[in-house]
């Protein structure tokens, strides 16, 4: 019955609960909206440049960061791999070798990153079948090679051509090849579209003359695995003065920077609109108090335990903000999942900018139950600590003196 | 035997600075079905009377025994379930709780005091038929008329079966007609359960009904009649 006299609580002043709830109900909307766009847009960064690429974790050699050239390049061993392998939480290890070349094609010249990579387990990672647009992917015995489209565009390329590297190979040896190629990629990042070249491991080895080498051991993790926590594993398994560890954050700090500084931002537009409701289901909270003084002085005359009237009091508080945030939960929810099939695409100055960052000028929304979750018990939560005044008074309360009010 | 006994309660108040003695040194007792009216002018101490025996304000000084269990000792909490269990109010403004049914008024005190369903809602039906109002049970309280939610109260306050009902000036806010029908009720209470009732109330209608009329004035007990 303290349920339903306190359900029945809520709806007597019909205008102001209804109030309060609309206030609930749009700063659960808006959390929810702004934190699925925000967290969206982060995840949809990161699996640009991380997820579906760069991994997110590494080992290199020392000193490979700071100094990448071939010469920086390393021989991994099985146990190394196998130790890797075993780790909790990773889920493929791929053998990588980069160089930087001058590319030429008729009168055209353009610096290109070249990547020789494992074709069937890059798979896994990059998702190659997706990224293609046209030609062939390589087999793990391809010769030729395949571009970003960036670089497809530049030199006007068709399937069949063939690009001609200069760079410099391992410990001063001259690298020249000539390559056809056989297909083009979206990379889903621009900078990385604009410099891409692809071809197998071996035939990147040879070309840079180091064979057996690699620059990158690219390792990547399953889902809601903290890479921190594997990067750390692997710290302590392998011969630290070999190796460099390093996690996207620290292989990648502008995307980190970046995200930390627009995240604190969209955290303090949601703190804001955590403030006003507070303030508004407080306002509720306290004028549903001090108006019934007078009734609660006569439902502890009559025998009702304090006990039970604060009881009654925070179930009337939680029951006007559930229905605000629950109203607020299942209106956001369709829109978020449509959001989360149906990207934002931008366009104009904006997608410029996004390119121009390196990002794919896509917002997807992120569909994830930890928003709505998160936000509903923090202003639930918020609720509670209300409660404590209603609590207070009901505590301090003389019947007596609350009749003669 | 004695429902109710005081021991010389005095109540002191502070106002600006000066002592005001609501009540001086007052001994009287109760008996078992007694239907008292405790008259008195405004700022007498009858109210102040009420609420010191109803456990509600504690006395300056002396003892309140209520079948002879001295209230004053207890705490707070210990007399808000000793009201639960043996006294009945029944207040000038009706005070139900005004989001509940007539017939879950009644019962809410049964709930307090952990009676089952079953129970509850029997003795509601009884109650609110023996007040007249079994064609009411799910009404409002502002569904209903003055003397309606003044009958209600009525039935809420025997809903404990309390030892005895306080009422302050419940005919106050009433018409006549109300008031007879509400004092109809109580006397046949009173005389068919031997409930006692003991009211504080300027209403010469309520005077006339009772069996036993206190006097007070100024805190001190002026006359204390025993009418039939």
């Amino acid at each position: 019955m303290l349920l339903k006299i306190a359900w029945r609580n809520v709806w007597r002043n019909k205008r102001r609960s209804l109030i309060t709830i609309a206030a609930i109900f749009i700063a659960v909307l808006l959390a929810i909206f702004l934190r699925a766009l925000q967290l969206g847009m982060y995840d949809n960064m990161i699996n640009n440049v991380v997820g579906s690429y760069s991994g997110y974790v590494q080992l290199h050699s020392k000193g490979y960061w700071d100094d990448k050239t071939i010469d920086n390049a390393f021989e991994v061993n099985q146990s190394v791999l196998a130790d890797i392998q075993n780790i909790d939480g990773v889920s493929t290890i791929l053998k990588r070798i980069q160089a930087g070349a001058l590319s030429s094609y008729n009168d055209l010249s353009k610096f290109v990153y070249i990547t020789g990579i494992d074709p069937e387990n890059e798979e896994i990672l990059t998702d190659w079948n997706k990224r293609l647009i046209e030609g062939r992917l390589l087999k793990k015995d391809s010769k030729s090679i395949i571009v970003a489209k960036g670089v497809a565009k530049y030199y006007n390329l068709k399937i069949g051509d063939t690009l001609i590297f200069i760079g410099q190979g391992y410990h001063g040896m001259q690298a020249v090849g000539a390559y056809p190629l056989q297909g083009v990629v979206d990379m889903k990042n621009p900078n990385l579209n604009n410099y891409s070249v692809f071809m197998t491991l071996p035939v990147a080895q040879d070309f840079v003359s180091a064979e057996n080498l690699i620059t990158n051991l690219v390792i990547d993790k399953e889902q809601y695995f903290d890479e921190n926590k594997i990067a750390q594993v692997i710290k302590s398994k392998i011969n630290n003065q070999s190796y460099d560890i390093m996690t996207w954050k620290e292989m990648t700090p502008e995307l980190d920077q970046l995200i930390e500084a627009d995240n604190a931002g969209g955290i303090l537009i949601i703190m804001i609109l955590y403030m006003i409701v507070t303030f508004g289901i407080f306002g509720t909270v306290l004028m549903m108090t001090q108006e019934r003084l007078y009734e609660f002085g006569v439902l502890i005359s009559i025998g009702m335990r304090r006990s039970k009237l604060m009881i009654t009091l925070i179930y009337e508080t939680i029951l006007l903000t559930f229905t605000g945030i629950m109203s607020g939960v299942v209106v956001s929810l369709p829109i978020v999942n449509y959001f989360y099939y149906n990207p934002l695409r931008l366009f104009g100055a904006a997608s410029a900018q996004m390119e121009t960052a390196g990002f794919e000028p896509v917002i997807p929304f992120m569909n994830s139950y930890d928003i709505p979750l998160t936000h509903s018990l923090i202003i639930l939560c918020i609720s509670l600590i209300i409660c404590v005044y209603p609590i207070l008074i009901i505590y301090q309360l003389q019947p007596i003196k609350a009749m003669k009010r | 035997m004695n429902v109710i006994e005081t021991k010389n309660i005095s109540k002191l108040y502070k106002q600006a600075d000066q002592d005001i003695k609501a009540l001086n040194d007052v001994s009287i007792n109760f008996k078992k079905g007694e239907f008292t009216a405790i008259v008195g002018p405004s700022g007498s101490g009858k109210t102040t009377f009420l609420n010191t025996i109803g456990g509600l304000d504690s006395p300056s000084s002396g003892k309140v025994l209520i079948d002879n269990n001295e209230i004053t000792k207890l705490n707070s909490n210990q007399l808000i379930d000793f009201r639960l269990r043996n006294i009945g109010f029944v207040f000038q403004s009706y005070n139900l709780i005004p989001v509940l049914t007539a017939k879950e008024n009644v019962e809410f005190i049964m709930l307090m005091q952990g009676s089952s369903k079953s129970i509850r809602d029997k003795r509601s039906v009884e109650l609110l038929k023996s007040v007249g109002l079994d064609d009411q049970l799910n009404r409002r309280p502002n569904q209903l008329s003055g003397g309606q939610q003044q009958r209600v109260a009525v039935a809420r306050a025997l809903a404990s079966k309390p030892k005895f009902v306080l009422a302050d000036e419940p005919t106050a806010n009433l018409d006549s007609s109300s008031t007879s029908n509400l004092l109809d009720i109580m006397s046949r209470l009173n005389k068919k359960e031997k409930m006692t009732f003991i009211f504080s109330t300027h209403d010469q209608r309520v005077i006339d009904r009772a069996n036993r009329i206190i006097t007070l004035e100024d805190g001190k007990i002026l006359s204390d009649i025993n009418v039939k």
